[in-house]
């Protein structure tokens, strides 16, 4: 194999990447760390555990359940026994891919989630970046496979040990036969050193639902690709992003939403906050195909300015190839409303906490549908850390 | 009595266009006074400048609070000294929760006066029982500020955030406007509770009605930015009969 092609400004979907640390997501592996427990966030109710330090299984931080659909497959074995689940074309081809690429080249260990038709089964994959960058870049890989009518839930933490300027190069791949249901929830919280990179690909069989829900949180640099393919009748995507994007992080993310088939639904929705210097960028591609009848695209990316130095772009793209869809789309960048900020200043609310109050209701109704609920709390606990002042509100605990 | 809000010869611009132009009022402790006048002499715009909002640029005159300088104050001071504002056309903040934002509010006021915050209790009991007498579900606390609430429940919300916070000089800006009969009563009910001998209540409406059921101790007349008419609650009868061009030809 000739070495796989690098994304470069030129490359449309990657105009606002920082290409120069995406230049570690290549580098050797990294050797595998160790942490202790107490690096670790409290478990979910009802989720089996399996961690991952610098992409490497760690067994005794790990609490798999009794019939685990999990397993850890060498790249190889991987990569056929899934192949024939996606098309070739779409995970192979193009410059979008080459950091999927180099993963499955350098990265070794594949965890491999089988769930039988029927089954369900919720999974907490929990990704420690341990290593400094200069030593390596780690490479999880994820490789899902629901069955019919299945259910499962997946969360995906990243997270590092400490302050390290980790890099971490993931790669998922999640299909669901028909009538499955994934609800697949993302949080990435590492330092604000680190360099964080995802490839995610979707195959969404007839009447399959995959639910997405990410928030962007940690990185000096963070790039996201999700490659959604709706390749069965009335398969349906729900896809909610939040991203926040502090002192001089750079966040970019690119989603791909392919509607293949007839009766197709998919509902995106991204918030992002850039303050201070931070920058932010989504690019939404929505493709409805000539045979895609009656499919159904609703589309909202809004971004917020706090910082004279931020900069944000929310970009929908789309491709329609037919004439009867129903595709709704907006995309706003703009500042905190006036009127909202005079109206809290008018009831004494002094104006750092309307500020932060207004961000952080900015992002809620995309952190709002992070479930489990524990989980939330845990998102909505790291982002009023970020959003100063708005702890001290009380903002999160529940209302009585 | 003590003079709560003391206006004297106040104007303003917005955008370069003089809207108030030499307005002089005094509202003393107790009283409960009406603004009252014709589309665009100056009423709302009398309300945003003593809350401070921004855009708003004074030219002239002073307009002492409680004894204080309220024009030198940034506008969360003047609602921690005590001014609450009425919005005519209250925005909506979703994401922000009702509760949050009343005990926020609450908690800012506390903390320049030196109290500690509001035990979550106590608040929950006061908050309730306003709620109660506005007649507003207890619902309407986990929503989104003002999210999705019908023109009724936007006023009905204001009078509960003013009766949480229990300001000593409540300007309400056409809270009237857009309600039924019933909301009305509601909204009444709400200003006459907070009635006392140390607070003060500037009513801005166009309509007589309101006048009904909160009886002012003085109405007035605010045309081409100044009060061109003060008098006793019949002078709000005498409008309604006659409109106001008979003001104006006075004035």
């Amino acid at each position: 194999m000739s070495a796989p092609a690098f994304p470069t400004q030129r490359d449309e979907n990657w105009r606002y990447a920082n290409l120069r640390a995406l230049a570690r997501a290549r580098s050797d592996a990294a050797p595998a760390g160790t942490v202790g427990a107490s690096a670790l966030p409290a478990p979910l109710a009802g989720y089996e555990r399996h961690v991952f330090v610098d992409g490497r299984f760690h067994a005794a931080l790990s609490q798999p359940a009794a019939g685990s659909p999990v397993t850890l497959l060498n790249a190889r074995e991987a990569g056929e026994a899934f192949a024939q689940l996606l098309d070739g074309d779409l995970a192979m081809a193009g410059v979008d891919f080459a950091l999927a690429r180099i993963n499955a080249a350098r990265g070794d260990e594949v965890v491999h989630v089988a769930l039988p038709g029927d089954a369900a089964a919720k999974l907490e994959l929990i990704y420690v970046a341990s290593a400094a960058a200069a030593t390596g870049t780690s490479y999880p890989r994820v490789q899902v496979l629901a069955g019919r009518n299945a259910r499962l839930s997946l969360v995906e933490r990243h997270l590092s040990a400490g302050t390290i300027d980790s890099a971490v190069n993931s790669a998922v791949d999640v299909a669901l036969a028909s009538g499955a249901r994934v609800e697949h929830t993302r949080v990435q919280d590492c330092a604000e050193t680190a360099s964080v990179f995802d490839t995610l690909v979707a195959h969404v069989g007839e009447s399959a639902e995959y639910r997405f829900r990410t928030a962007t949180l940690g990185g000096a640099s963070s790039r996201s690709t999700a490659f959604i393919k709706l390749a069965g009748r009335a398969a349906r995507c729900d896809f909610v992003a939040a991203s926040v994007a502090n002192g001089t992080q750079t966040h970019d993310a690119f989603a791909e939403i392919d509607h293949a088939a007839r009766d197709t639904a998919t509902r995106q929705v991204f918030r992002g906050i850039a303050t201070e210097r931070g920058k932010l960028a989504f690019n939404g591609k929505m493709i409805v195909r000539a045979n895609a009848h009656d499919a159904d695209s609703d589309q909202s990316l809004r971004t917020l300015l706090t910082g004279s130095g931020a900069e944000a772009a929310a970009r929908p793209q789309l491709e329609i190839y037919t004439d009867r869809v129903r595709a709704k789309h907006g995309a706003t960048t703009g500042k905190l409303d006036e009127q909202m900020l005079f109206y809290l200043l008018s009831r004494g609310i002094d104006r750092a906490t309307a500020q932060s109050l207004l961000q952080w209701a900015f992002v809620e109704d995309a952190i709002s549908q992070i479930e489990p609920a524990e989980l939330r709390r845990v998102v909505e606990t790291a982002l009023a850390a970020q959003l100063a002042d708005v702890s001290s509100l009380g903002l999160l605990r529940e209302p009585a | 009595m003590t003079s709560l809000l003391n206006i004297e010869n106040l104007s303003a611009t917005v955008g370069g266009k003089k809207v108030l132009q030499g307005l002089s009022l005094t509202v003393n402790a107790g009283e409960v006074h009406a603004i009252m006048g014709p589309n665009g002499s100056g009423k709302s715009t009398l309300s945003y400048v003593l809350a401070g909002r921004p855009g708003y640029e004074i030219t002239g005159g002073r307009v002492e609070f409680n004894g204080r300088d309220l024009l030198s104050l940034p506008a969360e001071e003047r609602a921690r000294a005590g001014l609450f504002l009425g919005f005519q056309y209250p925005v909506e903040i979703p994401g922000v929760n009702n509760v949050y934002l009343l005990k926020a509010a609450m908690n800012a006021k506390r903390k320049s006066e030196g109290k500690p915050e509001v035990d979550a209790y106590e608040f929950l009991q006061l908050v309730r029982g306003k709620m109660k007498l506005m007649q507003m579900d207890e619902s309407f606390l986990s929503r989104g500020v003002n999210e999705g609430f019908s023109g009724g429940e936007k006023k009905r919300n204001e009078i509960l955030q003013m009766l949480v916070l229990e300001p000593a000089l409540a300007v309400l800006d056409e809270t009237d406007s857009g309600l039924d009969i019933d909301a009305l009563k509601v909204v009444a009910r709400g200003v006459n509770s907070l009635r006392a001998a140390d607070r003060g209540v500037l009513l801005i409406t166009h309509y007589q009605r309101l006048l009904d059921h909160v009886v002012p101790d003085q109405v007035h007349v605010l045309a081409r930015g100044r009060i061109a008419k003060s008098g006793d609650k019949s002078l709000a009868l005498e409008l309604e009969k006659r409109g106001y061009d008979w003001v104006l030809e006075v004035a």
